[in-house]
């Protein structure tokens, strides 16, 4: 469904995607693990038209995405759930779900929002709150809902169990795995190895600006995944 | 004359809450469509609806002018280059306007012939009376659109985190310019009825414009629309004040000395905000 070939994305002259090719395949979830400063938001800004790669070419269903700026790219159904939420604080969270449908120009966006408040119920109760006010969690919460208010066929989630109390983990690796039973395709940037290994269908470990690996839980003994993750691998340190 | 303060300090603050930059050639740039109404009038003998919109639009144009020159040429995180590359551009305009219109002072259309009437004991000019109803019908008209329409959801969201504005598709750029638009029209309906007060007009009114609506969004606090609304009020009745009981010399310096009380007592403005910290940090950045 999405397919990353050779992409090389650079702030100014330090190159922080050397080359990186992977692939979403429709239904699934994979997940993309790897030492802080890999690449990991890097990719995930250069998928969503963020940043422009300097090279290598990105197609989502069979069509050229590469370089169009993000707007095209969220209509073509990529939404992205961004590193450290990024939700609106002073707006209210029944507002910041209209950013999320910002995109769209049919009338059943707020039949939509509905169907959030009936899915995010810790959201519902505060709908007129200031986004800013609520718990990190909630925070979490309200941009999946924002995300999903752009009806995504694939959506891109980058870290969301950062900073996060262990029982909230569990839940939004919950909603998770209900997105992706209702089939939407997931590519997940995580740090949690273990909980990002049992979700994931397939696997990537970015070191360095490279894919060192891609395969299926099961490929690899966990610890040599959180090994490489959280420290990268020996050949490349 | 406090109500025409308050929609300069709107217009102000519409480019300030949606760019975090101070653009120095908002009161030019409403100059500029004050002398083009002028123009039509000296020419054409054009009634009042056509200087108003001539007015506007003069404004308008100029505002887009610099926005393109000043702001969207100038990459973000140059929040400095953008303010004096907007000081540059004033002089610019100033000088422009000054040969284009060499004699300096012209005459202004007055809305028309008004008597003074009481209102609560009070003498009122009518003309004022007018400029506050106009104000009114602006400040819910510009409410409906920031709260009710897309593109004003699009504006709060660029103007509290342009990030994650993009990410959710939004056009920045084009919001900027479009509110930088917005806010030149504002100041353009401003300027029209200060000028059809004063019937006269010269190109320091650009300074004046500025400074006035300056100090108004000051007062009222950084970046809030309902501040600028009340700091507008309030520095148009101390003017007058001023210039009633001191003369007509007293009126500016009093603007001026009503802002420093301000910034020793309550520098968050009148309406300070939990978000007024955010604002004067970011104007200390610039
Ligand atoms: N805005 C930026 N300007 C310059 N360098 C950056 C910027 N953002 C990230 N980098 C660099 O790019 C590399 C990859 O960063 P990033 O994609 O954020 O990694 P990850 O998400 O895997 O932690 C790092 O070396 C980082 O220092
Ligand atoms: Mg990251």
């Amino acid at each position: 469904m999405l397919e990353i070939a050779d992409i090389v994305t650079s702030y100014g002259k330090i190159e922080a995607l050397k080359g990186v090719s992977l692939s979403v395949a429709p239904g699934e979830i994979t997940c993309l693990l790897g030492p802080n400063g890999a690449g990991k938001t890097t990719t995930m800004m250069t998928v969503a038209g963020l940043l422009k790669p300097r090279r290598g070419s990105i197609t989502f269903e069979d069509r050229n995405i590469t370089g169009r700026d993000p707007g095209h790219i969220v209509r073509s159904g990529i939404a992205l759930v961004p590193e450290n939420r990024l939700v609106f604080p002073d707006m209210s969270v029944h507002d910041n779900l209209r950013t999320g449908a910002y995109s769209r120009s049919d009338n059943e966006i707020e039949d939509d929002i509905d169907r959030m408040f009936e899915r995010f119920p810790r959201l519902d109760e505060r709908q007129l709150q200031h986004a800013g006010t609520l718990s990190g969690g909630e925070q979490q919460m309200l941009a999946v809902a924002r995300a999903l208010m752009a009806r995504p066929k694939l959506l891109l989630m980058d870290e969301p169990s950062l900073g996060l109390a262990p029982m909230i983990v569990e839940e939004i690796f919950r909603i998770i795995r209900d997105l992706n039973a209702e089939g939407t395709s997931i590519f997940l940037v995580e740090q949690n190895v273990h909980q990002a290994l049992k979700v994931a269908h397939h696997f990537y470990l970015l070191e360095q600006g490279r894919v060192t690996f891609g395969g299926s839980p099961g490929d690899l003994e966990e610890d040599e995944v959180i090994q490489r993750a959280y420290l990268g691998s020996a050949e490349t340190t | 004359m406090g109500s025409g303060y308050a929609l300069l300090a709107i217009g102000f603050t519409l480019i300030f809450g949606v760019l975090r930059r101070l653009n120095l050639s908002y009161g030019p740039s409403i100059m500029v469509g004050v002398f083009f109404g002028t123009f039509l009038f000296i020419q054409f003998q054009a009634g009042w609806y056509t200087v108003l919109v001539g007015t506007v639009l003069g404004a308008a144009i100029a505002g887009a002018y610099v926005e393109r020159l000043c702001f969207w040429a100038i990459k973000k995180g140059a929040a400095v280059a953008s303010m004096v590359s907007s000081f540059a551009v004033w002089m610019q305009l100033e000088e422009g306007v000054t040969i284009a219109f060499p004699d300096r002072t012209y005459e202004f259309p007055a809305l028309g012939d008004f008597e003074l009437i009481e209102l609560a004991g009070l003498s009122v000019r009518q003309e004022h009376v007018i400029m506050l109803g106009i104000a009114a019908i602006l400040v819910f008209a510009l409410h409906q659109l920031l709260y009710r329409t897309r593109f004003g959801l699009a504006v709060r969201a660029v103007s509290e985190d342009p990030n994650a504005a993009l990410f959710m598709g939004v056009n920045t750029g084009r919001v900027i310019f479009l509110a930088f638009i917005l806010a030149s029209a504002i100041g353009g309906i401003a300027g029209y009825f200060i000028m059809a007060t004063e019937e006269v007009i010269t190109p320091k009114f650009g300074l004046q414009a500025t400074f006035k609506g300056l100090i108004a969004m000051m007062l009222g606090g950084m970046g809030s629309v309902p501040g600028a609304i009340a700091g507008g009020l309030l520095l148009g009745v101390v003017e007058k004040q001023a210039e009633w009981y001191a003369g007509a010399v007293w009126r500016d310096i009093a603007a001026f000395m009503l802002l420093f009380a301000f910034l020793i007592v309550r520098p968050g403005g009148l309406l300070a905000q939990h978000t007024a910290a955010r604002d004067l940090a970011a104007l200390r950045r610039v």
